[in-house]
Order: structure tokens, then sequence, then C-alpha cells
């Protein structure tokens, strides 16, 4: 199947098997391995990219649905050099421990600050609420998010 | 102990930070290799059966299929993944497939295929034709049957029942705890390699490379030397990945394909058919005086390993020895029994036994104190060992066992009095305030073998190369060590480099990341070393420099001597130098071997809301209060502590692998496993005590277990506290609390 998408602001155009996800064109035809695979059932976030401005699980897409949309990954939030705020963030804050949920937890965060630039504490809980993380416990997430929005 | 430190004691970032951000780093599951193929297992759909029959041919016919295989094509070798030393003697039930399958998740057979959804395809075609046998998930039947029955495990120090006959008082409780799932983000998965030797790679995110090099060895009959484990990026372990699963396995296909294979679990897998926390049933009964007095315990725990034998007894020892070391008992006995069940297999987990008997000790201390009418935080006071108090069974010394002092500062931080004795409410929502201990170990001196080598360079530039078989499980183990040689050496963190284990290049580790002995024997070793360097270095420096060995000044990566500060030396000329004129090379392989064991305490302090109409549990506040000695990097520490509530509040609240009585599993899917989510997290605060250890690097000891072992009994004692209701069964689940109510 051919498959046209817009990825980090490059246009690709792919031969796929239909039934491939996103997250599985992403990684494997990409080369984008930053989203990660948690679960494959939309329940753990760490597929998250977004897609025209809203996170998504990108295990829960096929490609095709992608046909056509603008897709961001964590490996474009670092432009020119820069870190992103939240990646600085989420670095001086100890957001980070094994990391595996971290490029998820980036994007569900990005997407909120794109929509809504000063969000509450608990309007940051729920934008990463389809997020999990054994390793944190959330709290330095949560405290990255507030201060890259002090930081904007 | 030193004051004046200047890397440690600092919170510095996880050294890969940048890597993760970035979406850079490369986990196993983002490796490809030329020509690799994918591996996908078939796990069993009955919980006990023998295989009468396996019909690979529809999946073998399918497009893309390169071989399968079973129990009748690959090795049959019994062994124990749980072994992790070569002098270890244990029962061996394992193999690679098995034609008996014991628990829905046993390992029955391998599609290996050139593309994963080909794998995935074919696995769903094989045809398994099961004789079903009788299914034992009850640990309370299993324990009379010959079959499931395992042995016993049993400690006693002074006569339990010479005071119990005598007591007057005695509270008597019955806890339950379920099995539950690690839940790294990343499943497990690994990636293996044949070479052109006959030797074999495996990449993989492990806990100790020399445990799974040992493994893979044993399974597949080959020399320790031709099998090479490499520590991959650690997406998350919690113990879950300590024992090796996937990785014999997987080396098996790749040497059988003679092709590189990667083996991936997903979450369904990962949660039936790997490790689990080891579920208990456990009765305490304590013989109390009126004041509070701890007078006798008899513990007897029931001991769940699951299907196999893994670390059955292990995990059951280690719950035993705990229950000695946190309060004073002269009499007291702990009896285990352990035994097989047809249910997912126990394995490591965070805590290793600890959450478990801490579950049902502290429990009890509540109904205990409830009974005395005491304040349950004055009755532990009155209780808990002091420092430097001897273990009544002969156990390694306790050493600067601050427990009083977690519970004093906690008492006072978290307001206990205060909002212990505040009217309860009487409406729809009530609240209510919970307290638990708990102590853990520092590795394993006193139980089983605990050295580590290490080797340490400086080199012709000023840095320096840390050269160990350490395992950075995403805890800061890689940034600690370079703090300690940081310290020791005054030079830049950047300028350390500390790589992870890989059985090839690194030296010896006899234990690796287990046991919570990571940051106290390891820690210890790369002090150690690092001293040994720096001596060293000054003995040849002091020749260059004409001056005496105590004249020399080792200062943010300069050397000079005191007689004439203004020649000074980069690290990197002087060791040129010293290359060049005595043909010397600064580095020193040093083995150390821990001399103790102390124990870590922690007191944690909670706040719950409580729904009364709907069963709901929300906890609002917890204060951690931790006896580390000395945080080497206190963000880590408290990293540790915050992850470690959020999985004690799952232990207590929502999760468990429910087995049903046919040995069908539900809870097998996030969907159906509910880990506590951003919302539901409460703030938590640590507070450290932090009045160092003898033996520990720079005073510090363990963090990363014992931060989960008081959390789940104080929400707990918060919930019965708040309702006046004893539920000692977790999870604590709203319709377990709403039942409760109705029997009240
Ligand atoms: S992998 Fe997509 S939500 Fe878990
Ligand atoms: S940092 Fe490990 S899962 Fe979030």
């Amino acid at each position: 199947m051919e498959l046209i998408i817009n990825v980090n602001d490059i246009e690709y155009k792919l031969d796929v098997n239909p039934r491939m996800r996103l997250l599985d064109v992403l990684r494997e035809n990409l080369g984008l391995t930053g989203a990660k695979e948690g679960c494959g059932e939309g329940e753990c976030g760490a597929c998250t990219i977004i897609m025209d401005g809203l996170a998504i699980n990108s295990c829960m897409v096929l490609a095709h649905q992608a046909r056509g949309k603008k897709i961001i990954t964590v490996e474009a939030l670092e432009q020119d050099g820069e870190m992103d705020r939240l990646q600085e963030a989420f670095i001086n804050n100890g957001a980070v421990q094994c990391g595996y949920c971290t490029p998820g937890m980036l994007m569900s965060c990005k997407a909120l600050l794109m929509n809504n630039p000063n969000p509450t504490d608990e309007e940051i809980k729920i934008a990463i609420e389809g997020n999990l993380c054994r390793c944190t416990g959330y709290i330095k997430i949560v405290r990255a998010v507030k201060e890259a929005i002090q930081n904007q | 102990m030193k004051n004046d430190l200047k890397y440690v004691g600092k919170s510095i970032p996880i050294h890969d930070v940048k890597e993760k951000v970035s979406g850079k780093l490369k986990y196993a599951a983002d490796m490809q290799l030329p020509g690799m193929l994918h591996g996908k297992l078939l796990l069993s759909s009955v919980a006990h059966g023998r295989i009468k029959k396996i019909d690979v041919s529809k999946a073998e016919a399918l497009e893309g299929v390169v071989k399968i295989f079973t129990h009748e094509n690959s090795p049959n070798t019994l062994y124990n993944s749980h072994k992790w030393f070569v002098g270890m003697e244990i029962t061996k039930d394992e193999r690679l497939f098995t034609d008996h399958v014991k628990f829905v998740g046993d390992r029955i057979a391998a599609v290996v295929a050139k593309d994963r959804f080909t794998a995935e395809r074919a696995v769903n075609l094989i045809e398994i034709g099961y004789e079903e046998l009788s299914v034992v998930v009850d640990p309370e039947e299993a324990i009379n049957l010959e079959d499931y029955y395992i042995g016993q495990k049993k400690i006693e120090s002074g006569s339990v029942h010479d005071v119990f006959s005598k007591a007057s008082i005695i509270i008597e409780d019955s806890v339950e705890t379920p099995k539950i799932h690690h839940a790294a983000m990343e499943t497990h998965v690994c990636v293996a390699s044949p070479g052109i030797h006959g030797d074999v790679t495996v990449w993989t995110p492990c806990q100790v490379v020399f445990q799974v090099r040992l493994i893979v060895a044993e399974v597949l009959g080959m020399p320790l030397n031709k099998v090479r484990a490499i520590k991959a990026s650690m997406g998350g372990s919690f113990g879950g990945k300590g024992q090796p699963v996937l990785e014999p396995v997987c080396a098996f296909l790749a040497k059988a394909m003679n092709a590189p294979v990667k083996l991936q679990m997903d979450r369904t897998e990962s949660i039936i058919g790997t490790r689990t926390r080891t579920a208990t049933r456990g009765t305490i009964k304590t013989a109390v005086s009126e004041d509070g007095t701890i007078l006798g315990r008899d513990i007897h725990m029931l001991v769940d390993t699951g299907a196999y034998y893994t670390n059955g007894d292990a995990v059951t020892m280690a719950m035993a020895k705990k229950a000695f070391r946190l309060y004073k008992i002269k009499d007291q006995r702990f009896v285990g029994d352990v035994v097989y069940t047809n249910t997912p297999i126990g394995g490591a987990c965070r805590g290793y036994g600890s959450p478990q008997i801490h579950v049902l000790s502290e429990i009890n201390m509540d109904n205990v104190a409830r009974r005395l009418g005491m304040d349950p935080a004055e009755l532990r006071l009155r209780n808990l060992v002091h420092p430097f108090d001897k273990d009544p069974i002969n156990g390694p010394d306790l050493g600067n066992a601050r427990a009083i002092d977690c519970v004093t500062e906690g008492m006072k931080v978290f307001d206990w009095k205060q909002k212990r004795l505040r009217p309860k409410t009487s409406g729809r929502i009530v609240r209510g305030v919970g307290m638990a201990c708990a102590t853990h170990g520092n590795g394993y001196h006193g139980g089983y073998q605990d050295f580590i080598t290490m080797s340490l360079r400086m080199t012709e530039d000023g840095g320096v190369f840390l050269n160990s078989g350490i395992h950075d499980l995403g805890c800061g183990t890689v940034m600690t060590m370079k703090q300690i040689v940081a310290e020791v050496l005054d030079v830049e963190i950047d300028k350390i480099l500390a790589p992870e284990g890989d059985t090839l290049v690194s030296p010896f580790d006899v234990a690796g990341t287990q046991a919570s002995r990571v940051t106290f024997v390891c820690g210890s070793c790369a002090m150690k070393v690092a001293e040994q360097v720096k001596e060293k270095f000054i003995g040849c420096a002091s020749k260059i420099l004409q001056c005496s060995p105590e004249e020399v000044v080792m200062e943010a990566g300069e050397v000079w001597s005191s007689t004439s500060e203004t020649v000074k030396y980069s690290y990197g000329k002087m060791i040129t130098d010293i290359q060049s004129k005595f043909q010397d090379d600064i580095s020193v392989s040093y083995t150390y071997t821990s001399p103790a064991n102390p124990g870590v305490y922690a007191a944690n302090f909670v706040e719950v809301e409580v729904d009364t109409l709907t069963g709901l549990v929300k906890v609002l506040d917890v204060l951690a209060v931790h006896d580390i000695g000395k945080a080497i990097n206190p963000g880590f520490v408290e990293g540790q502590v915050q992850g470690a509530i959020q999985m004690g509040i799952g232990f207590a609240l929502s999760e468990e692998i429910k087995v049903d009585r046919n040995g069908k599993i539900s809870g097998d899917k996030f969907s159906k496993y509910h880990v506590i989510n951003a919302p539901s997290m409460p703030d938590v605060k640590v507070l450290l005590i932090e009045e160092g250890e003898e033996h520990g690097p720079f005073g510090a000891k363990s963090i990363g277990e014992i931060s989960t072992c008081a959390i789940a009994p104080a929400i707990v004692n918060a919930i019965n506290a708040a309702l006046d209701i004893n539920i000692t069964s977790l999870p604590v689940t709203p319709e377990k609390i709403i039942k409760a109510l109705h029997e009240k």
C-alpha cells in the first residue's frame, strides 16, 4: 500500500503493509524509534506522538489513517541543536529514570502546551493520565512541566 | 563523615538523560541487525496438561516462516533461572520448551520468521493437542499435595511456646497478598547473534550479565567463554528482568538459525509469562504486655511460587529474616511453607519478600495498637530496634539502624498526632491516616557470596575509566558510581567513563543488581578502587614533583606540591609524565568483598480519603522517611522513593494478576490491570535521615527496594482506621471496602 505522510516536516512516500500501525511505520520504516510500544492497546502512552496537533497513541492508528496528516515525534522536539524547554525541564527536574515512557510523556506534554500554554496542575495530570510511568511516580514529571511553563 | 563534599550529595541527572529525552537511546527493541530474524513465543492456553500433539504444518507453510521450535527439536536441559552463580545448588525444573504445561503462559514453542507480523500470525496457526490435568491454584490446597508441596523454612529465636503459654494478650491476623506484575514500561525483549567461533552474543535489559551468561551456557551446553552477555538499555525492571527469561531461548534460536534473532514479548506475555511478585498468605500472632511491649511473635507464611521453583525458598528466607530485624523481639518464630501452583511464576520483585512480610506484620501492629488503645506510632517506638543492635538469629549486625529516628521525625513533619486525633467525619467521604515501618538489607553478606571486581584507570588526557559490570536500571547506578569516583579523585563527572556490564570486557561481579547491594557494595568497591588509584597516582606524582606523598595536592583535575604551588600539572600531563618516566600505568584492579549487611529502615505516613458509597480510595498525601545513611544523589533517592510509592499504592489498592479456579488469568492487559496513573498519584514528601553507615561509600545505604516496603500497609492501616474495619487482603478494592462496611 502506498502511503504519503508528513513526519517532522518531511514528506514521505512509503510502500507499507496495510496491517501496519502508525507506530510500526515510524519505528520500522522511518527508523524513528523514540516512540515505544508498551501495551499495543492504547493504555500506556509509550507510543504517543502528535498528529495534527493532538497527542495520540500511535499503536491505535493504522498507518493509512495517518495519510496526509502532519506527525510530530520526539525526535523533532530538538530544533537546530536546541532542546525544547520541556526536554530541558525534564532533565533539570530528574523526571527521567529508565526513559521508556519519556518520549511519550514529552509528546503528551508538548501537545498540551501547544493547545494550552498555561495549564493548571490538574490539567497537566490529565494530559498525561494515559501515559504510564513505573519509575518516577509522575511527581518530577509534573514538576518539570510546571517549570517549562514558567520558562516560556 | 566528610562534610565538604563536592560531587557526592549532589542531584545530578542520570548519565544518559539527553539521549533519553531526545528519543535517541536505543533499547533492545529498537535494535536492528543485518539479516535479523524475529521470534515469537507460543504460550500455553491451559493451566495444566500434557502436550499430546503439536501440529506446526499450517504455521510452517506460511510464507516468511523460517522454522518452528518445540520440545521436540530443542535442548531439554533442566535449569533454574534463579541461579546466578556457578556454585549455587538449586532445584532445576525449567526448560526451553515444555511438553508438560504447568500454567497459562508456559512456553511451548517459538516461531522464527522473517518479520514480526509473520511470526505473530504463524504462532496462531500452531495446533496443540493437550491432555488436560487437574489444576491447583489455591496454595491452601497445594500444601496438602505431594506434587505441589516444596518444603518448609523455619527460624526461631528464644522460645515462642513459653511466651505464648503465659501471655494474656495475643492479637492474631491473617493477611493475603496477590501476585503482581512489575509493569516496567518496556516489555521483556532480547536480541541474540551467533558468532563465527561457535559463540553467541546476547543483548538484554538485565540485572545480572554474569547470570545471563551462566544460564545461557548451562542451557545450551556451551563454555562460559563462548557466551557474551551485554546489558542493553533498560526500560524498567523492578526485579522482573532479574531472572533470565527470554535470554536462553533467544540465544538458542540465534544459534540454531545461525542468524541474529530478536525475541520480544507483548504486554500480556510479559504479565503472564515472565515473573510475578510471589503471592503469600500469612498468619501472625503477637503477644504483648499492657504497656505495648512485644513479648513474642509467631508467624506463618504460605508462599506461592507459582508453576516453577525459581526463588521460592530464597524469597521465603528473605521474608523470614526481615521479621527479626525491625522490632526487638526476643522470642519469635517464623515458619514458611513453599508451594507450587498452576499459576504464573514467582520471582524477584522490588523488595523481595519485604513488602509481603511487612504487610503482614504492620497491619498486625496496628491491630495490636487498636486493642491496647495506643497510638500505633508510639507502639512502634516502644519496640523498634536501636542503632547497633544485634540480629537475634545471628544475622549480620543491624549497623547504624535509625528506625526510631524515622518514626519520631516523621511524626513531627507529618503532624501525626494532631491528624490522628482529628474528630472523624460522619458523611460519605471519610478521611484517615495510617503509618507503617519496614526494613530491608544491603547486599548478600551473611547469606550469599558478595564481591565485585572493578578496575580503574586514569587516562593520558585527565579522564578516568571505571570498568565494571554494573547495570543501570534507570535508577542512576552509573552516575552514582561516577559521583563516588569523582569525589575520591576530585575530577569532573564528565571526564569519567563508566560503561555497563558486558561479560567479555567487564571484570567479574558475583551478584549484579540484586539485593539492594549496588550502592552499598558496588559503590564501596568504586570508592576503594579510586582510593587505591589515588594512592598510586600520588606516589608517582610525588617523585615527579620531588616532594613527599603527603605534600601532593590533588584538586579539580590538577596536581601539585604544597611546597611549590606555582607548578601545577593537569592530571593528564602528570599521567603522561609518569608513563614516560616510569613506564607505569595508573590503574588498579580491585576485588571488594562486602564485610557487612546493615539494615535500612523506613517509616511511611499516609492520609487517605474513602468514599463510603463507592468504596473508592484516594491517597491524599504521603510522607516517606528513610534511614539512608547518606544520599549520594538526593535527586535519585527522591525519584526512587516516589516511584516506589506509586508501585506500593498499586499493590495496596488495585494491582492483581487474578487466576480463576481453572487457572485462567484475568488482569493480563493494562486495560484490566490498573497501574496508578498521574491523576491518582498523591504528593510524596521524602525525608532523609542521614546518619552515615560505616561500610557504605560516604556512609550510604540502599533505597530502591526499602522504599516500596512500608507504603501498602500504611495505606491499609489508614483505611482500616478511617472506617473502623479490618481488611487484611490486598488489593483493597472498592468491593472489599463495601463488603467490610456492610459487615460492620
Ligand atoms: S503502546 Fe500505544 S498506548 Fe501502549
Ligand atoms: S522513567 Fe521509566 S517508565 Fe517512566
